[in-house]
């Protein structure tokens, strides 16, 4: 398998990480859930942090595949930075902002999530796997 | 140079790959909603990493202890990467060296044994937060 | 001749340092005069997580290849330190006490474990891999080991 075809079959999920917000422990289990149930074994975890403070593995993989960012909150740390440090994202998603076009009320915990809050979790980790199916088709 | 303050900031690690970084994170909430609800504040981390001025800000007035999920030091490094210098620095696998007994599991959510973990490790840090707000703590 | 043999595996990468042999268990030993000083490859200890206990024969304690001469805790698995060479230990790693994250860090390095007194070379050497095949054996560990997740 050529490197380019290699390229098509993996994708880069950078997660907000968000410790103060809830909408960062809703992205942050959403993409959990895409890499471990929903799509293993074609995405990657691209810890935020350490991409930005130079982490070799993190940006050597984004450099050559595809990403996706999910951002808990409109200042979009994991698209501005990756968008800095790796070119455009493939696809970028907001959780605010998906939550306002379903019409679905905004999480109030950090943890100890609600059965509300854990479906959001669902709905998130489903349209970020829809996304994944976009980005690789 | 920091004004004297009654808030204290708590920076955990925001990696989601290990049990560590979870660790880290329950313990900075342990910290901030259950122990020392009145001092400890939370920002995200990659709010700093983004140089986001209210985050600067926030760290640059306030004491930080950091509480990272690896050596890699992200919080600890992201933090002094914006000209501030961390009060205190812990990593989370040293409160499992210390309780052998609490092994934590679980990647996105800790399972209980890492939830009572990381609950004796916020209590064990409540007198660093106290020391570092300088005795203002009620 | 490069220093690092290097492989990625999603985005994790894989390093294997030139100059050194390996066992197939994954030990790497330097050699120095008639002394070997032992760590971890960098495969073993990426996939065993964070070190965060550790364990070790006792200075002066003889050991012959293959037997356990400690062991590891993670916070997925313990797991033997295999001698990959025989003879008598000769000094622990000091920063292993305190700083057992070392073996993470740096595995060729500051988190070398152990010096040994070698006292069969001549043996132990037969089994023991130079880095180019040790890295083709490393690459089918790494596949094993996807395919076991």
């Amino acid at each position: 398998m050529s490197e380019h075809e290699v390229a098509r079959v993996k994708v880069g999920i950078v997660s907000c990480s968000g410790e103060e917000i809830p909408e960062g422990t809703i992205s942050r289990l959403a993409c959990r859930k895409v890499l471990d149930e929903l799509r293993p074994g074609r995405t990657v975890t691209i810890c935020l942090p350490l991409f930005i403070a130079a982490g070799q593995e993190e940006r050597a993989f984004t450099a050559k595949f595809p990403t996706i960012t999910v951002d808990g909150c409109a200042k979009r740390c994991a698209q501005r930075s990756t968008e800095a440090l790796s070119g455009k994202p493939a696809a970028s998603l907001v959780i605010s902002e998906i939550l306002c076009a379903e019409q679905c009320n905004p999480p109030v915990n950090r943890r100890n999530l609600t059965k509300h809050e854990r479906m959001i979790v669902d709905v998130i980790a489903e349209k970020i796997a829809q996304t994944v199916d976009e980005v690789l088709s | 140079m920091k004004m004297p303050t009654d808030k204290v900031v708590v920076i955990p690690c925001s990696g989601i790959g290990k049990v560590y970084g979870a660790l880290s994170r329950e313990i900075a909430y342990e910290l901030a909603e259950r122990v020392r609800p009145d001092t400890v504040l939370l920002t995200c981390l990659p709010l700093l990493m983004i140089a986001d001025e209210q985050a600067t800000q926030l760290v640059t007035e306030n004491p930080v202890i950091t509480i990272d999920g690896c050596p890699l030091g992200c919080a600890h490094k992201c933090v002094e990467s914006r000209g501030v210098e961390v009060a205190k620095t812990f990593q989370s696998i040293s409160f499992y060296v210390a309780h052998k007994d609490h092994k934590p599991e679980g990647v996105a959510e800790l399972d209980e044994t890492g939830r009572k973990l990381a609950a004796i490790a916020a209590d064990e840090l409540a007198p660093v937060v106290d020391e570092l707000a300088g005795g203002r703590v009620k | 001749m490069s220093e690092f043999l290097e492989t990625t595996h999603d985005k994790f990468l894989f390093k294997v340092k030139t100059g050194i042999l390996y066992s197939k268990d994954d030990f790497w030993v330097e050699i120095q005069g008639d002394q070997a000083v032992i760590g971890l490859s960098d495969f073993l200890q990426k996939v065993r997580g964070d070190v965060a206990f550790l364990e070790t024969a006792e200075v002066n304690t003889v050991i012959r290849q293959g037997e356990e001469a400690g062991k590891i805790e993670t916070i997925k698995a313990t797991f033997g330190i295999i001698s990959p060479v025989s003879g008598t230990i000769v000094a622990i790693n000091p920063e292993m006490e305190s700083s057992p994250y070392l073996i993470n860090q740096e595995p060729y390095g500051a988190g070398w474990i152990y010096r040994i007194q070698l006292t069969d070379w001549t043996g132990d050497q037969t089994s023991l891999l130079q880095p180019e095949p040790y890295f083709e054996l490393m690459k089918e560990k790494i596949i094993q080991e996807t395919e076991k997740k």
